[in-house]
């Protein structure tokens, strides 16, 4: 218990002091000098439940935060060309305003919202700008350099998703005249605070100094749960992603090789066609989302109703759709197939065991609570996919070949290699194109642009490749009109939250 | 009104001696006058009262020739001239002069100026005729309630502006006290107590919803209920800026201050006060539930349509239905509880048909309450000496709850020198209370209810629970339904679950105060308080809530228990119990400690007897800790001498559900004030007032950003009665009137000038993932302060005849602004919804109270007083985007546009002709049965009136004839609406909709039932259970017809409070039992609701029936004596 200048010492000293004659200078005096001891008096925290960043692993602590914990998929998924109508089935405001390119309204509080996932991710920026000012702030700011690195790279990665998501999608020629998002690089301390949206070109620059400033730093000892952190492995495959969308392929391909020691993916791939075989649904569950799988390269909870509705959706995987999907079969054996398992939860409700929810009871024994779903951001399969096509681009077509068919090898029932291999001719023969250098650019390309499209079913993926291909997206509805959204549609931009207009940011144009 | 004449008395005692004085003063000088012989006069003096005046100076004007009263009024004065003028003169009278006459019967008129009523602000007293404030000063004796143990209560209906609802009845659970209606949205509105000038820091707060949520803590919600009411010597309620002032930054909810008695010099005084009370139990008769017969057809009905079949045994819950079902199956020896035959069915049926429980008998008892206090005080001029202790116990009106409080007040007062006096207090206190064992309320947005598991509050269960069950079988055995998938009887469920609050409250204080000069004076306060409090929630291997984690009697009951636990690494794996043995044992501790530190310096001082001039300048510094604690103990076994049973999977669920089974926090609260105010008074008649105080608060965080704030007030006073022209009008015996404008604040419910940070675990399904991590609970807010008040106050006082009839009546405008409510932001920052200070809300009102002397003859006497308070508020400007479910709870909702807490409703528009459900206009404007209570879509909902009352007030009647008092006190309210009861359960449509163990409301009997229906009823149907399953699936109707129009009822009441018959022991009695004093007294409170909305059907408009610990104010009878030797 610290008194300081205000506690009863002082007023003894008073009573004595009064003594004196100068009763009324001193009534005027003493409190001016109470009020400087006050100060430290006052500056008690109000509870004990408060945490502070005083040292590297507080930071780092905080920093587990750094990372939206909003669901894309959802929104995404519905966005693609993963789903058809299928007339019936759960009706949410998300899949349903997502699948026919309106504004989605639901607010941002609702799970897997474009609403919440703005939030979400502007909240894991302003943990990463909090952790970077306590950083700032500290005595050695070289002994938090792995939280230095975490919280640049993560910030970039929350600016991407959001650039990606709400802006006319990265193109080198627009860019630098394309309205792009508020790029936050400071706590905010205000109630409102105004922010302006510069171009693209300027949020990529500064994805780009944040990520370089930050990847170096990464120590992947720092972490407690590494999978939850942008590990080295992580943030490598992030600069990969970043570089390719950029088309700076060579560096997508060296971040993409330095994901993996010795740039070994084959290892690390899910075991789809061996291990996960006989697995039940509830067993995949379990394992697709768990640290432990080598593919997952960066998890995050997400706040997220997705698990619990994947398969029900109106607008979701459709019987067709998975047909085309996996038609790409046909680029290694017309009789293969593929070993991923489909399962129906009721009439034509699809699902693939990925994802699952975490429902977290309000209390011990309440039934109510909040829904997560764990998702992977970034996978070794991506890593291999974002190597195959910078290899390609970079005129090494025999080693994206080589790639491809490490996949097929670790997706196929019963890979036989010898009938099994992908090649040039079958590709060329799916897509029907002719033996040129080009028509096989363009086999080898559409290959991996499909075997992403089979990887990544429902994970939401395919949406950020329709954007970064420029893929028109053509949706049926059942007993209504087909909505067309081509490349460059204003509606492929999700709409801002209303509430920004607060801050002074303008909404998209749709 | 009442104070006045007390005073009266006083002076008159005093005027008495000094007329004496004075007249023997002018005997002895004037005795030679005897000039022209004109006659003798012959007199008396009365007052207006007709009682004769003993001691009044009589004098003939200009010369020096007077007398005085004698002891029957009378006097004579010789030799008087006929032209003389005789004057009469007496203090606490106006004087009066008249033309000499032989016989002269003179009538004084009482002098209400001559008062010398002090206002206690706990920092100053202030002389009534200076004050600028609006205040109202209650002596204790005039709004005691015998029998009434927690002094917050008596207050209702006797302050002109201050509302008290009993929202909860039980010991220790605080009123919703409101001074001149509310002035925050979100913080706290309610008062500040203050006890001989120390602030009553609350142990816990308690925030204005949780106040009528019935859970635990509010148990420790009344800041009062370790005072003693014969403690207490007067209330002062501080209402407008002025009188609030020096409490400054704490001030916006205004001020009650309690002043206790004190020694007082003279022989030793011992003083007895005992009360012994029973209330009443609670009949059905008073509540519209049906009865057995009437519960069992609507049950026969519930079979019919396919509720109560054999499947209910997989139900967590069933009664009747389910033991006759249970009774079906066959036991392992082949024999059958009951056989299968319509006959038997019908036999076991009609068995409980005819049971009519009555609850209420069974749960609750005419309790006993005693209360006794002795006193005693003695001194010298040198050194006074107060004590008192006394001793509160109540037996419980319900089985499950019991009191015991136990005081303790030493108070003395030393007096050194001349210059220095000093004093030391320590008041006491320790309370051991039982009440039914509870967990706190949770909501569901999801389907809209409010839910308690093991809820088993006595009132509630009676209530609630079909009347065709019974407590004891044909022999007398305790007789068991089925609840959580466990036996259940609600008193052996009483005996093995409850909860047992102690609370030991010590407060020290110490006073010095050093005259340095005759003008100038200083002051020195230091208080200390310590308060501890254990809450035990005792549950035994007994008890249903042990016995719900052990039921797994069917692979369909373990896989429906919510209480058994499913390994998550092992999703598909069968859940097993994780409780084998024993019960709990749950513990929650709150401790506080409280330092205050005070230093003023006053100046005060007349110049040319005109110019009067009072300064105050002072320091203040509080330091509050506090620490709550609580635990959750698995597997305790009672019955074993306590050795904890624990499984390791009972740990392993609760850290898996991110559930801490043991918490700790702390919070601190410092605050230091500088204040300072200037009174400056002309000719007695006009006065100026200025405060100014600047407060400063850790509340806000580690920054120093709006930690501190200036806060200021200006008021005058006129007296109008002390000029001239008023003192003319021989009618008007007082007039004063007031003005003061002011900012006072509150440091409103926001930490976050800093950022916040919080620990936390990280939401990961699997163990080897979790992480502690640090949340970013709130960003920094530079701009946050405190919440504010302006509010200006005009106020009148006014007397006519001798104060017969008195009069205060004040207006006031508030202006609250800067306040603290939730706003959605850009999101950009990191936090969409951020709390901030943004909101406005203005409010108006007046206060007025009438003293009335009715009749006054020297045996027989009646005064009434009427006090009524009316504010109006409005919020200007919030934008918080509640949901629907926000709106319409009981409790209210802020909206702008709207009156604080206002209460809204889904818009009933009828039922469905084809099946009775019942038609909302839902979020999206449509006519249906499907509405989404999470929708922020709020704009079709129906406004309905605040919750709080606007009007409130109290008259109480006083007639006194000889030896006897007879009071009549009513207080009620007007304005506000209230939400009934739930008509409908959580899970009304689900399979589990109707249960055999809850009991109907009579509404029942008028419910649809056939198409058609809908012209004359708006009961909805009981659907059959193929519509329920297949139309109702995913929508909640009927959990949304609990918050429709339908469901809500006007607030407005008169209470017939208390009755009461006092007999004052003649003094010729007293005396030969060797007593100064006696009295004894009969009182009934809560007597009669006289007059409520119909639509409330036994609802009490004042109590939220919410379960937990939440009672309602009981109907009682007390019985008092009181002595003092």
């Amino acid at each position: 218990m610290k008194f300081n200048i205000c506690d009863s010492i002082f007023s003894l000293k008073m009573v004595m002091r009064q003594m004196k004659i100068y009763i009324k200078g001193i009534s005027l005096i003493l409190p001016l000098l109470g009020l400087v001891g006050c100060e430290q008096f006052l500056s008690t925290e109000p509870d004990s439940t408060r945490a502070t960043l005083k040292t590297p692993e507080e930071v780092s602590q905080l920093l587990s935060t750094a990372y939206p914990q909003g669901n894309y998929v959802t929104f995404s998924e519905a966005m693609s060309d993963n789903a058809g109508d299928k007339g019936v089935g759960t009706d949410d405001r998300v899949n349903r305003g997502s699948y026919l390119f309106e504004v989605v309204d639901a607010p941002v509080d609702k799970e897997d919202s474009p609403d919440m996932y703005w939030a979400q991710a502007y909240h894991a920026i302003g943990v990463a700008n909090q952790a970077l000012k306590a950083i700032d702030a500290a005595a050695n700011p070289s002994s938090f350099s792995a939280q230095r690195g975490e919280a640049l790279v993560a910030r970039a990665y929350a600016h991407f998703m959001l650039v990606s998501f709400y802006s006319k999608f990265y193109d080198a020629t627009t860019a630098s005249s394309d309205v792009g998002i508020p790029y936050v690089t400071e706590p905010e301390e205000v109630v409102i605070k105004k922010y302006e949206r510069k171009t693209v070109a300027y949020v990529y620059e500064m994805i780009e100094k944040d990520l370089l400033a930050g990847l170096p730093l990464i120590k992947d000892v720092s972490y407690t749960v590494p999978k939850y952190h942008f590990n080295i492995a992580a943030a490598n495959a992030f600069a990969s992603r970043f570089y390719l969308v950029k088309k700076d392929y060579a560096k997508s391909l060296q971040y993409a090789n330095n994901v993996f020691p010795g740039g070994d993916i084959a290892a690390n791939l899910r075991p789809w066609n061996t291990e996960y075989l006989p697995l039940s649904y509830e067993e995949l569950f379990k394992r697709y989302t768990r640290a432990s799988e080598n593919a997952n390269l960066l998890l995050v909870e997400t706040n997220s109703l997705y698990g619990r509705f994947v398969a029900s959706y109106r607008y979701g995987l459709t019987n067709p759709i998975w047909d085309e999907i996996t038609a790409v079969i046909n680029v290694a054996s017309s009789t293969a197939d593929w070993a991923y398992p489909l399962f129906t939860q009721g009439e034509g409700n699809l699902l693939i065991p990925k994802l699952t929810e975490y429902f977290v009871k309000e209390s011990v024994n309440a039934e109510i609570g909040t829904v997560y779903v764990m998702v992977p951001l970034f996978t070794a399969e991506e890593v291999l996919f974002n190597r195959a096509e910078a290899n390609l681009l970079l005129g090494n077509q025999a080693a994206a070949i080589t790639d491809l068919n490490l996949f097929a090898s670790k997706r196929i029932r019963s890979y036989n290699a010898a009938n099994h291999a992908v090649t040039l001719a079958k590709m060329r023969a799916y897509y029907g194109l002719v033996n040129t250098t080009a028509g096989n650019n363009q086999a080898v390309l559409n290959t991996i642009m499909d075997f992403r499209r089979l990887e990544f079913a429902q994970e939401g993926m395919r949406w950020f490749d329709m954007l970064r291909y420029g893929i028109d997206v053509e949706h049926e509805r059942v007993g209504g009109q087909t909505i067309k959204v081509p490349k460059g549609d204003p509606k492929r931009q999700l709409q801002l939250p209303q509430s920004v207009t607060l801050s002074g940011v303008e909404l998209n144009k749709r | 009104m009442d104070i006045f004449y007390r005073s009266i008395d006083r002076h008159r005692s005093g005027g008495l001696f000094l007329s004496a004085v004075f007249t023997i003063f002018l005997l002895l000088l004037l005795t030679f006058d005897s000039k022209a012989q004109n006659f003798n006069i012959q007199g008396t003096v009365k007052s207006a009262t007709g009682e004769s005046l003993i001691g009044a100076t009589v004098r003939v004007k200009g010369i020096l020739k007077g007398t005085v009263t004698d002891a029957k009024g009378a006097f004579s004065l010789e030799e008087v001239s006929a032209q003389s003028t005789i004057s009469v003169t007496m203090i606490g009278f106006v004087s009066k002069e008249v033309p000499a006459a032989r016989n002269l019967n003179i009538t004084l008129a009482e002098d209400a100026v001559a008062l010398q009523d002090v206002v206690v602000t706990g920092f100053q007293q202030i002389d009534k005729g200076k004050f600028t404030g609006s205040a109202v000063t209650l002596k204790v004796d005039e709004v005691k309630i015998d029998g009434l143990p927690d002094v917050s209560r008596m207050l209702e209906g006797r302050a002109a502006g201050v509302s008290i609802q009993n929202v909860s009845g039980t010991f220790g659970a605080a009123p919703k006290i409101r001074i001149r209606g509310a002035t925050s949205l979100n913080g706290d509105n309610k008062p500040l107590w203050v006890v001989d000038g120390v602030v009553l820091e609350d142990i816990v707060n308690i925030s204005n919803d949780q106040l009528s949520s019935g859970d635990p803590t509010t148990l420790l919600g009344s800041a009062v209920a370790g005072l003693n009411p014969n403690d207490i010597e007067t209330f002062d309620i501080l209402k407008d800026a002025a009188a609030a002032a020096l409490y400054g930054a704490r001030a916006m909810n205004g001020v009650i201050v309690i002043t206790t008695k004190k020694g007082k010099s003279g022989n030793l005084s011992i003083s007895y006060s005992g009360n012994f009370s029973t209330q009443l139990k609670p009949s059905y008769k008073n509540f519209n539930i049906m009865n057995s017969a009437e519960q069992m057809s609507v049950l026969g009905e519930l079979e019919r349509k396919g509720y109560l079949n054999s499947n209910i045994l997989d139900k967590p819950d069933f009664g009747v239905y389910g033991k006759y079902y249970s009774l079906l199956v066959g036991k392992d020896d082949g024999t059958f509880g009951i056989p299968n035959t319509p006959e038997a069915k019908k036999q076991f049926l009609l068995k409980y048909a005819n049971a009519n429980t009555d609850w209420f008998d069974v749960l609750f008892k005419n309790n006993f309450l005693q209360e006794h206090s002795v006193s005693v005080s003695f001194g010298t001029d040198k050194s006074q000496s107060y004590f008192s202790t006394s001793f509160l116990s109540d037996n419980g009106w319900s089985v499950a709850d019991k009191v015991n409080r136990y005081t303790l007040n030493f108070r003395n007062n030393y007096k050194l020198s001349d210059k220095v006096q000093f004093g030391f207090s320590t008041l006491s206190s320790l309370r051991r209370q039982n009440a039914p064992g509870s967990l706190s309320r949770q909501s569901n947005p999801v389907d809209g209810t409010y839910g308690r598991d093991f809820d088993i509050n006595p009132f509630s269960y009676a209530l609630n629970t079909s009347r065709t069950l019974t407590a004891f079988d044909e022999n007398g055995n305790r007789e068991f339904f089925r609840r959580n998938f466990a036996p259940f009887n609600i008193l052996t469920e009483l005996e093995n679950n409850k909860i047992q609050l102690n609370l030991a409250d010590i407060r020290l204080q110490g006073d010095i105060t050093y005259k340095i000069t005759p003008a100038i004076q200083y002051d020195f306060m230091g208080a200390l308080r310590y308060i501890k409090t254990g809450r035990e929630h005792m549950i035994t291997e007994d008890a249903n809530m042990a016995n719900a984690y052990r039921a797994a009697s069917t692979s369909t009951i373990a896989k429906a228990n919510k209480f058994l636990y499913t390994d998550p690494d092992n999703p598909d794996a069968y859940p097993v119990i994780v409780l084998p043995r024993g019960g709990f044992y749950n513990r929650a501790e709150d401790e506080m400690s409280f330092y205050n530190v005070r230093n003023n310096f006053r100046y005060n001082k007349t110049f040319f007897e005109k110019h009067a001039v009072n300064a105050l300048v002072g320091q203040e510094v509080k330091f509050t800790n506090r620490q709550s604690f609580n635990n959750t103990g698995y597997g305790y076994q009672y019955g074993q001498g306590g050795v904890p049973f624990v499984d390791y999977r009972i740990l392993k669920q609760t850290i898996e559900s991110n559930f801490p089974y043991y918490e700790m926090g702390k919070t601190f609260d410092r605050f230091a004030a500088f204040y300072a105010s200037l009174g400056y008074t002309l000719n007695d008649k006009y006065n100026f007032t200025a405060y100014a105080r600047y407060d400063g608060s850790n509340r806000f965080g580690k920054s120093n950003i709006g930690r501190w704030l200036p806060t200021w007030t200006v008021a005058g006073s006129w007296n109008l009665d002390r000029e001239e022209f008023v003192k003319k009008l021989s009618w008007i015996s007082y007039a004063k009137i007031r003005g003061s404008y002011g900012l006072t604040a509150s440091t409103g419910p926001a930490t976050n000038s800093a950022v916040l940070l919080q620990s936390m675990i990280t939401n990961r399904p699997y163990a080897d993932e979790k992480e502690a991590a640090i949340n970013l609970a709130s960003l920094a807010n530079l701009q946050l302060t405190w919440e504010k008040l302006y509010s200006g106050n005009v106020g009148l006082d006014l007397g006519f005849f001798a104060n017969r009839l008195s009069l205060t009546a004040d207006f006031y405008l508030r202006n609250s602004f800067d306040l603290i409510d939730r706003i959605k932001t850009s999101g950009i920052g990191g936090q969409t919804f951020k709390i901030a200070n943004y909101a406005d809300m203005e409010s108006k009102g007046i206060d007025l109270s009438v003293d009335a002397v009715l009749y006054k003859s020297q045996s027989l006497s009646w005064r009434a007083r009427l006090t009524a308070g009316y504010s109006h508020t409005q919020i200007t400007n919030v934008d918080n985007l509640p949901t629907i479910f926000d709106m319409v709870k009981a409790e209210g909702a802020n909206i702008q546009g709207h009156p604080v807490r206002s209460l809204f409703s889904v818009d009933f528009k009828g039922l469905n002709p084809q099946n009775g459900v019942p038609v909302f206009i839902n979020e999206n404007g449509e006519q249906s049965s499907d509405i989404y209570l999470q929708d922020q879509n709020t704009k079709y909902l129906k406004y309905e009136g605040p919750v709080d009352p606007p009007l409130t007030g109290g008259v109480n009647n006083t007639v006194i004839y000889k030896n006897f008092t007879f009071n009549l006190f009513l207080t009620g309210q007007e304005g506000n609406k209230i939400r009934l009861n739930p008509l409908y359960k959580g899970t009304s449509n689900s399979r589990f909709a109707y249960s055999d163990l809850d009991a109907f409301p009579r509404e029942f009997n008028d419910r649809w039932e056939m198409t058609g229906d809908e012209k004359k009823t708006t009961v909805p149907s009981i659907p059959d259970l193929t519509t329920n399953q297949l139309n109702l699936a995913g929508i909640y109707p009927y959990t949304a017809y609990n918050y429709s129009s339908q469901r809500v009822a006007r607030g407005d009441f008169v209470r017939l409070k208390s009755v009461s018959v006092a007999y004052k022991i003649p003094a010729a009695v007293t005396r030969r039992l060797g007593m100064t004093a006696a009295s004894l007294q009969v009182s009934a409170i809560n007597m009669w609701l006289i007059y409520s909305d119909k639509k409330l059907k036994g609802q009490d408009p004042e109590f939220f029936n919410t379960g937990g610990v939440a009672q309602p104010v009981q109907k009682q009878f007390t019985a008092s004596l009181k002595f003092s030797l």
